[in-house]
């Protein structure tokens, strides 16, 4: 305490602290901007030109124990040791002086001391005299609530233990001294000085009189330079006279007073151009006028002039602008006004980075609590001042002012703006050496998609560079780079389901089920055999989780997804697993605390390069490497093998993003998001469940495909196809059974073709043994085949089985076949698997053959058929092998040779050929057993097509081609009705060899068309057909002309046809074609009353269309039927008679001669009667071929 | 000249100038219209979508126009002293080409603009002012 200074600025911080508190008031004012703005105030006080902090009264106070200390309170007030303020004359050195003597009790009370305070007394005045004694404590352990200093003074250091020997009395003692100076010394002293100043002032400047000597004096001094640093007023001047009175007066809170003398000055300085003397004098005003809390325009007016005039002094006024523009902050902050105080911390901030940071931020606060929030301008200012913080090397605000930005933006859509603030906090935190933090923050750009390439490559090499600076491998959870694709996510496993191939796994399981139906066993009835052992294990839980085979791998696809322009690379890309042993009670909690264990280890367990199966591991993860081009999607498969009994569960997916950091995806906690669950089942499970699996003992698995098959075949192209089957393991399935979807398609074939090629197991032989075929496969149905009990594969010896391929239809088709197997060994969970293939074969167009049938019109039974061929391929030529005609009742013969028809042998491509064939009726006799069993062995006959005449006609009773025959039936099946008079037709053609691609010509063979169910015309059972001479040459003159006819009738049936012939005279209608010159004019013939004939009875619903031909009655023929006009004959079944006709022509002409009707009527035996009568009619009339006959007048 | 010229909606932000400065000015410029918009008395009625002069940050001067789908348009300019009217202009020939932009119905209602003929009526627009 020795020999210290106290001047009185208890009082002047009145004001002060009232703003102080505000600031306090105020949450956000952090304590270290309270600080600075403390220390500036301390920093900007005791300048000349102004007289607030200019000294009151001063206090000396010397210790008891000094020597001397009279002389010690004279020397303490030497003028050698003033302030230089107060040695300059800026202040007034005739100061209240107080004199102090301090007297520690812990001394002990002597005597001396009462005796240095009288000599006091004597030298200075007994008034300013005193004594104090401190330190009264007798041990000195008085512990006080708190530091009594702590309000007035912060840097004392909290370690030191301050005034440990001061007891109550003694901190009252030194209160009652320092207010006994403040009311009986200092308070009296200034009030004294303001009633003197305030007197001298009235004298000299208050009038009329003194202001106008005022105006001319201060005129007067014009001319002299502006030396506002200079000394100009000293304290004895009349200006600074009146700022001594108005400051006291405002310190006694005499405002009114105070703002006077305020006014009264600030003319002078402003007249003076003493700026800084005239912002002082300002900002005052705009105090008081603040405390007097009235006239706000006033004092922000006053203020702001303050505030720039300090501006414009430049440099050397710029603090005290800074603590003019405060005090108008906490003015504007007292009467809520923030954005307006905002933006004068706005004007605040000058050029100074610092500065303006720490203004700026205040400003922010501003903005914050304004009314409404201004929170996006609270975000924009605090990251200018982060920034310039941050330019300040003051790299912890900044953060902190960055992350107060963070809020704001958060949740916005302005990702240019949060990415900056992320990846500078994120840069930031790095530099700190605070590395997690900063990975969090830099976590939150990587993705960042809509910045340009060049940013993205810079955020992510800073981000690599931090990853790298902390050497640790970082594990991050939903690491944003690459993106997971959750709803590719397909998880593909084999239960008692496998797959040949991935095409497979894409069909829907629809598909499958629906083929499966009927060749596998039904869980329920496997349930219901209690007596098995099986149903135990396949409990609840079984049904409900997916079962996997030990060994089998599980595979998963999940895409990637690169957000960004540039490429990135991932590497070690598992899964994330994880295996609990199986109890053997199968209670689902009792593995759970194994479970979790292991999951803990096997997640946090830092990928080790190269295959991560370890042994402890009860399962194997497959990794893979991507490298992603920029937005590139890739979709990696992962693949998890368990390899012991037990339950798997696939938690997530794991990968080092640069071979520096480690992501993970947890696929359950999309669980709520995600609705594909996999690809495979459409269960309604959750995911969770359907990502579990119980793992079950390894079972033997059959691989299987088709060798040779082609991707694109030709329509009609037949060719023989290898089912390979293999099984690794050395367990033997049985009881194999195949199903294929398209039968038209895709046919089994018998197991000796598999040697021979594809003409020679075709070609005719004499001796054909066909039951042996049989002798491994059974067909249950069309599409299932049973191979034999002794079938049994294992040891991963192939087994082949031939299978015939045959192009139906062009398109694209889609082949499933499915092949089912049983388990040898039956004490496994699974009795059964089905393996499930799936091609697809695009079939182009070929050939298009079309048939039309129409009756010959010369011949009994016979008919002629004209086929169309045309090739609709580009490139390819056919040749046209043979055609077949299927059925045992019908022979085909070829109209013409074939040379003359098809000289050049071959179809071109984009060429049409038509044939004309005759078919001929060969039926001997039908037995109705023979319409039963329709597949049987086809017959026909067959015309060859080729030249070469050496060339075999296929059988097209083997295997395939009258398998796919019979299909094609099946298919082209028009109505359910099998009607006899139907023929089939095969064509088989053989591509054009060429010469030059022999390899080609070994594997494309021979295509086949069939056509099928081509009805023919005439249904009727009844053939005729009229037979006798066509031109007549007779000489009318002489006789009319008597012609003789011969009607042959076959009765094609099996029973007794009755027949009548009925013929009548009348002329069918337009009949005479004679020419124009024959007719003689008068005859009346055609031109009578049309009316239909009542006696022409037609039944027969097939010669339907010609009842509408109107036939002339009464008309006077031109010939007539000679003979009796009904004949009536019995005809036997498959036979033929011949009846004799006759017509009389009385002119020439030609005559149509198909005026007659032919009734028939089918006399069945009782039984067969009822059997026949739903297929085909027992009776019918047909009216009369048209028979032309010419008849001419012989000269 | 003309620096900035931004469309917030919902979500939407087209920008015509990507310095993140100017992504700033213009967030923090929407106070200033929360501010216009939800205290018309202090403004007086707000019966137009012009906003005028929303602030003039340091060496800007931002404009502001509010559609009546509360979508915001934004102006950032250098030039000091610009004329309400030709602000006014300028706001009622964007709300016509971004109307046309908006009514393509290719274009996802709250996305991001990406028409190539919005930006070019824009520039031009922005050229023609000078």
């Amino acid at each position: 305490m020795q020999g210290s200074k106290i001047f009185p600025t208890c009082f002047q911080t009145h004001l002060k602290s009232k703003l102080y508190s505000l600031l306090l008031h105020l949450k956000f004012c952090h304590h270290g901007f309270n600080f600075s703005t403390r220390s500036l105030h301390r920093q900007v006080s005791f300048s000349d030109h102004e007289a607030f902090d200019h000294p009151v009264a001063c206090l000396l106070v010397v210790s008891s124990k000094d020597e001397d200390p009279i002389n010690k309170f004279v020397d303490l007030f030497n003028t050698n040791q003033l302030p230089s303020l107060l040695n300059d004359g800026a202040m007034d050195p005739k100061i209240l002086k107080h004199y102090l003597l301090v007297h520690d009790n812990q001394d002990g009370m002597s005597e001396n001391t009462t005796k240095i305070l009288a000599a006091m007394r004597s030298t200075f005045g007994s008034n300013d005299c005193r004594l104090l004694c401190i330190n009264s404590s007798e041990d000195g352990l008085v512990e006080h609530q708190e530091n009594p200093w702590v309000p007035h003074k912060t840097d004392a250091s909290p370690s030191q233990h301050l005034g440990c020997f001061l007891n109550i009395d003694d901190l009252d003692e030194i209160k009652n001294v320092m207010q006994d100076l403040s009311s009986k010394h200092i308070i009296p002293h200034m009030e004294q000085k303001i009633r003197v100043l305030n007197q001298q002032v009235s004298a000299t400047r208050k009038g009329f009189r003194n202001q106008i000597k005022n105006l001319w004096w201060r005129k007067g001094k014009d001319d002299t330079p502006d030396n506002s640093n200079g000394l100009m007023y000293t304290f004895s001047s009349i200006e600074s006279q009146i700022r001594v009175l108005a400051d006291y007066a405002f310190m006694l809170r005499d405002y009114e007073l105070a703002l006077s003398n305020y006014r009264l000055l600030s003319t002078d300085y402003k007249l003076d151009k003493a700026w800084k003397r005239y912002a002082g004098v300002q900002e005052m005003m705009g105090l008081t006028y603040f405390m007097m809390d009235q006239l706000r325009k006033d004092a922000e007016s006053c203020m702001e002039n303050a505030f720039n005039t300090y501006l414009k002094m430049g440099p050397p006024g710029q603090q005290n602008a800074t603590r003019c523009g405060l005090w108008w902050v906490e003015m504007l902050k007292t009467r809520y006004q923030y954005k307006e105080a905002a933006s004068v911390y706005f004007r605040i901030s000058g050029e100074e980075p610092l500065h303006s940071a720490v203004m700026l931020e205040q400003a922010s606060y501003c903005y914050l609590f304004s009314k409404p929030p201004m929170l996006r301008k609270y975000g924009f200012h605090l990251v200018l001042s982060g920034d310039l913080y941050k330019k300040c090397d003051q790299i912890k605000h900044a953060i902190r002012t960055y992350r107060g930005a963070l809020s704001v933006f958060k949740g916005t859509t302005w990702s240019h703006i949060k990415d900056h603030v992320h990846f500078h906090i994120g840069k930031w935190y790095a530099f700190l050496g605070m590395f997690d933090v900063a990975i969090k923050h830099m976590l939150e750009v990587l993705a960042c998609i809509h910045q340009s390439k060049m940013t993205q490559e810079l955020f992510l090499r800073d981000f690599l560079q931090v990853v790298q600076k902390t050497g640790k491998m970082f594990e991050v959870l939903r690491l944003q780079l690459p993106v997971i694709d959750i709803p590719s996510l397909k998880v593909v496993f084999e239960d008692h389901r496998t797959y040949a191939s991935p095409t497979a796994i894409s069909v829907r399981e629809s598909i499958w089920r629906s083929l499966e139906e009927d060749i596998t066993p039904s869980w329920s009835t496997v349930k219901t055999n209690w007596l098995e052992s099986q149903p135990r294990l396949l409990s609840k839980k079984y049904k409900e989780s997916n079962v996997c085979v030990a060994g089998e791998a599980i595979k998963v696809d999940i895409g990637f997804k690169n957000p960004l322009q540039i490429s990135i690379s991932i590497s070690n890309v598992s899964l994330i697993c994880e295996h609990s042993a199986k109890s053997d009670e199968m209670v689902p909690d009792a593995s759970s605390t194994t479970t979790a264990h292991l999951n803990d280890e096997e997640k946090r367990k830092p990928t080790t390069s190269g295959e991560l199966s370890s042994d402890a591991s009860s399962f194997t993860l497959s990794e893979v490497d991507i490298s992603l081009e920029g937005g590139e999607k890739v979709v990696a498969q992962l693949t998890v093998t368990p390899r012991v009994e037990g339950m798997l569960k696939i938690i997530g997916v794991r990968w080092k993003l640069s071979g520096s950091i480690i992501g993970f995806y947890n696929f359950e906690s999309d669980l709520v998001k995600k609705k594909v669950a996999n690809g495979r089942r459409k269960t309604k499970q959750p995911m969770s469940d359907n990502l579990k699996f119980i793992v079950i003992k390894s079972l033997p698995k059959l691989e299987g495909f088709i060798q040779q098959l082609p991707k694109t075949v030709y329509t009609g192209d037949l060719r023989r196809l290898a089912l390979e089957l293999r099984n690794p393991s050395e367990t033997s399935v049985r009881n194999i059974k195949m199903k294929i979807s398209h039968p038209r398609f895709l046919n089994i074939g018998n197991e000796e073709v598999m040697d021979m090629g594809i003409p020679a197991c075709l070609e005719k032989k004499a001796k054909f043994v066909q039951s042996d075929a049989h002798t491994r496969i059974n067909k249950v149905s069309d599409t299932v085949f049973l191979y034999s009990e002794d079938t049994l594969i294992h040891g991963g010896t192939p087994f082949l089985w031939p299978i015939w391929l045959r192009a139906a239809v062009p398109g694209n088709i889609s082949l499933y076949i499915i092949i089912y197997y049983e388990m040898e060994d039956i004490s496994t969970v699974m009795r059964y698997r089905t393996l499930r293939m799936h091609y697809n074969v695009e079939v182009l167009p070929s050939l298009d053959v079309s048939f039309q049938i129409s009756p010959c019109p010369s011949r009994l039974q016979e008919f002629l058929v004209w086929m169309d061929v045309v090739n609709r391929t580009h490139s390819e030529s056919f040749q046209v092998h043979q055609l077949s005609s299927v059925g045992n009742e019908w022979k085909i013969s070829l109209l013409q040779p074939i040379e003359a028809i098809f000289p050049s042998e071959f179809l071109m491509a984009g060429q049409a050929l038509s044939f004309f064939f005759k078919l001929k009726n060969g039926r001997k006799s039908v037995t109705t057993e023979d319409n039963v069993s329709s597949p049987a062995p086809l017959e026909g006959t067959d015309v060859r097509l080729g030249h070469g005449s050496n060339e075999e006609l296929f059988d097209i009773s083997r295997s395939p081609l009258a398998d796919f025959h019979h299909f094609e039936r099946v298919h082209q099946r028009m109505s359910d009705q099998e009607h006899p008079h139907k023929v089939d037709f095969i064509l088989i053609s053989r591509p054009r060899r060429s010469d030059s691609d022999p390899g080609l010509n070994s594997s494309v063979n021979l295509f086949s068309h069939h056509a099928c169910h081509f009805s023919i015309a005439n249904a009727s059972p009844i053939w005729w057909l009229m037979d006798g001479p066509r031109i007549m040459h007779h000489n009318f003159t002489a006789s009319f002309c008597e012609i003789r006819l011969r009607m042959t009738i076959r009765n094609s049936s099996d029973a007794i046809a009755s027949i009548r012939i009925s013929t009548f005279d009348s002329i069918p209608g337009g009949s005479p074609l004679s020419d124009a010159t024959s007719v003689p004019p008068g005859n009346q013939a055609g031109w009578h009353d049309i009316s239909l004939l009542n006696d022409i009875k037609v039944t027969s619903e097939v010669l339907g269309t010609r009842v509408g031909k109107s036939q002339l009655a009464e008309c006077a023929s031109p010939f007539i039927w000679s003979g009796s006009s009904s004949t009536r004959v019995k005809l036997e079944p498959m036979s033929t008679i011949e009846l004799p006709l006759q017509i009389c022509v009385f002119s020439p002409g030609t005559y149509d001669l198909s005026n007659y009707n032919l009734h028939w009527n089918l006399l069945f035996s009782d039984d067969e009667g009822n059997r026949g009568a739903g297929i085909r009619e027992s009776s019918g009339t047909c009216t009369g071929h048209p028979y032309n006959l010419t008849v001419l007048q012989s000269a | 000249m003309i620096v900035c010229v931004a469309v917030v909606g919902h979500q939407s932000f087209t920008e015509a100038d990507d310095a993140l400065k100017l992504h700033h000015i213009v967030h923090c410029s929407l106070d200033v219209v929360d501010e216009r918009v939800n205290n018309p008395k202090k403004s007086g009625p707000l019966n137009e979508s012009f906003l005028g002069l929303l602030c003039p940050p340091e060496n800007y001067k931002v404009y502001g126009y509010l559609t009546n789908t509360k979508v915001k348009f934004i102006l950032v300019t250098t030039d000091l002293d610009v004329r309400d009217a030709d602000m006014r202009n300028f706001f009622r020939r964007f709300h016509s080409a971004y109307v046309d932009a908006v009514s393509n119905p290719f274009h996802v209602p709250a996305k991001k603009i990406t028409s190539r003929t919005f930006a070019e009526r824009v520039s031009t627009i922005v050229k023609s002012l000078g």
